[in-house]
């Protein structure tokens, strides 16, 4: 049975990668879980400079979800790329890294000292974190911006280039489409959805920074409906991220039309949960009869529209 | 190592309304865990509440592969485990996070507990006596049933009670019976603190105005527990620090040198003024 697919260039063994932010830079899961398992993963956001993130509380439960507001903690690219990437070369998975910058010219920058190392397999473009000033979702929910910090990725790197898209957008079919004009390779949707929970005692945020960002399941069925709208609107691939936990949530991601999926919050939950849902996709496919992971994507049949992919005989 | 496996609950004692011990069978934790890490756990497979809660071990036992957790039924991750049926199971990553430092020799651990924080220093205890280090306990709560547990600490070590409503031991914070016990003691001592943030912070500059080492397990709000969501960081400074900077309480903690920690109110640690004024 064939698992590997390939967006844009980035090819995965299988169509399961953990989501940036929720897996660390991936050797904080060695001896947890063997990360040859996973397809993919997605390194914690990086700037060219340590940051300290946003003060404490950071994260608050809801229901179904998590709120968060790290702000984006990290050690720096360079630190990444001399301590992290030489460590994830013994794995049999893509390492993706997640680019973000307060400029245009720091993500091209960070994106320039990713390409000159060995080790990775793509980059991730941060345009969509909800928990910073600068940059983040002030970057992708601006269509003017998105073209000009994709376009400087495109130009710093060959590796695959893969923006990942807020919600927090009226309709990101358009900056789906602007990141495909400006040299994207494939696009990740979506990032967390702006959120507010308020403690009614001291009638003040839960969370340091005030707001934050959702995931968890509470937000897989807008993920799936904004991947799926994504997935229609541009020819390049999509991994669908949003609240999954099991095979079932990946395979709608999947049937809505993205090639891959990210796993995000439920790493916190059950870092072991890999073996279970690439078991459980492979059950789901045999029992469909189907040969190749590849034959299942785009297959939805929605109300009043023509299937767009037919699936293979 | 820390695994991550479906541990069975072999035993479930209720200790009152909301206070239970909780025995799970996890062949890993029972071999290896010391005193002040703890576990990431949550009850069954379900997806709500979606997060692991995390639990102070309180004790181990490598021959039957069990370990023990006092949980107070709080809200619904803590109601959910305590709800679980002997033969049930529960998802458990462990044994996780920083122990307590145990004394040198001469020296006694002063174990200062708050209400359920009392869960550490029952393994603590059992490694003290087995290391033929002296120890003692105060024990503080708001009234008599929030000093669950203190009879399993008889022959084990000493154990001092204070209650805020005056229902058990001395009347008033917990701290007031230690720099009783403090004042009058002359041989070197450690101290180790477990509870409500305020309790540690009292413990800590206790600790500071003594001129004396302790140990604080701090218990923030944690998502995964092996350092990769960065929620339950702590704001620390060492001695050679200019400014201070975040650490994870899931893999740097929970138990940290009160020293290290920049408090509520303060801007700096104690560890980096102690610094300033040798310089």
């Amino acid at each position: 049975m064939k698992l590997a697919v390939e967006l844009g260039g980035l090819r995965l063994k299988n169509p399961l990668v953990a989501a940036s932010g929720t897996f660390g830079y991936g050797a904080e899961y060695e001896g947890l879980l063997d990360l040859s398992l996973l397809g993919g993963l997605v390194s914690k956001g990086l700037y060219l400079e340590p940051r300290d993130g946003a003060p404490t509380p950071r994260i608050v439960e809801t229901p179904s979800g998590l709120l968060n507001a790290i702000g984006l903690q990290g050690v720096g690219v360079r630190a990444f790329v001399k301590d992290v990437l030489p460590r994830l070369a013994r794995y049999d998975t893509a390492v993706l890294v997640n680019v973000c910058g307060d400029t245009v010219e720091e993500y091209a920058e960070v994106t320039r000292i990713v390409d000159g190392a060995p080790g990775a397999a793509g980059i991730e473009v941060n345009i969509s974190c909800p928990n910073v000033k600068k940059g983040g979702m002030a970057f992708g929910g601006d269509p003017r911006m998105t073209a000009e910090v994709v376009s400087a990725v495109r130009k710093a790197t060959r590796l695959p280039v893969i923006p990942k898209l807020s919600p927090n957008v009226a309709d990101i079919t358009l900056f789906a489409r602007v990141c495909e004009e400006s040299g994207a390779d494939a696009l990740s949707c979506i990032n967390t959805l702006l959120g507010l929970v308020i403690d009614v005692e001291t009638r003040k945020p839960r969370l340091a920074f005030g707001t934050g960002g959702l995931s968890g399941p509470a937000i897989r069925p807008i993920a799936v409906r904004m991947a799926w709208q994504a997935a229609q609107a541009v020819k390049i691939p999509v991994m669908g991220i949003g609240g999954i936990t099991c095979a079932q949530d990946a395979l709608e991601f999947l049937i809505a039309g993205c090639r891959a999926v990210q796993i995000g919050t439920s790493n916190f939950v059950d870092p072991g949960l890999y073996e279970r849902v690439l078991a459980d996709l492979r059950a789901y496919l045999e029992r469909h009869h189907l040969q190749d992971v590849n034959e299942v994507v785009g297959t939805l049949e929605f109300p009043g529209q023509p299937s767009r992919k037919e699936v293979a005989p | 190592m820390p695994a991550n496996r479906h541990a069975t609950l072999v035993a479930r004692e209720p200790l009152d309304e909301a206070y239970f011990l909780l025995t799970f069978r996890h062949p890993e934790i029972a071999h290896s865990a010391r005193a002040g890490q703890f576990v990431m756990i949550k009850a069954g497979v379900s997806v709500e509440p979606p997060l692991r809660r995390p639990f102070s071990i309180l004790s181990v036992d490598p021959g039957e592969e069990t370990f023990s957790l006092f949980v107070k039924a709080i809200g619904e991750g803590t109601r959910a485990l305590t709800r679980l049926a002997e033969g049930e199971v529960a998802q458990c990553l462990g044994p996780l996070g920083r122990p307590f430092t145990r004394p040198e020799a001469g020296t006694e651990a002063v174990m200062v507990a708050g209400g359920y924080g009392i869960a550490p220093f029952f393994l603590f205890a059992r490694e003290l006596r087995a290391a033929n280090r002296s120890g003692r306990v105060f024990y503080g709560g708001r009234g008599e049933r929030d000093l669950q547990l203190r009879e399993r600490f008889t022959g084990l070590v000493p154990l001092v009670t204070a209650t805020e409503d005056g229902s058990l031991g001395a009347r008033g914070r917990v701290t007031a019976p230690l720099e009783a016990f403090l004042d009058d003691r002359a041989g070197a001592v450690r101290l180790y603190a477990c509870g409500p943030d305020a309790m540690l912070h009292a413990v800590a500059r206790v600790a500071e105005r003594r001129g004396i080492e302790a140990e604080a397990s701090l218990d923030p709000w944690m998502g995964c527990g092996i350092g990769t969501c960065l929620g339950c960081v702590v704001f620390t400074q060492s001695r050679d620090e200019a400014r201070a900077k975040y650490r994870c309480a899931c893999t740097e903690g929970p138990v940290f040198d009160t020293s290290l920690v920049v408090w509520p109110g303060e801007t700096e640690s104690r560890a980096r003024r102690r610094a300033k004024v040798e310089a």
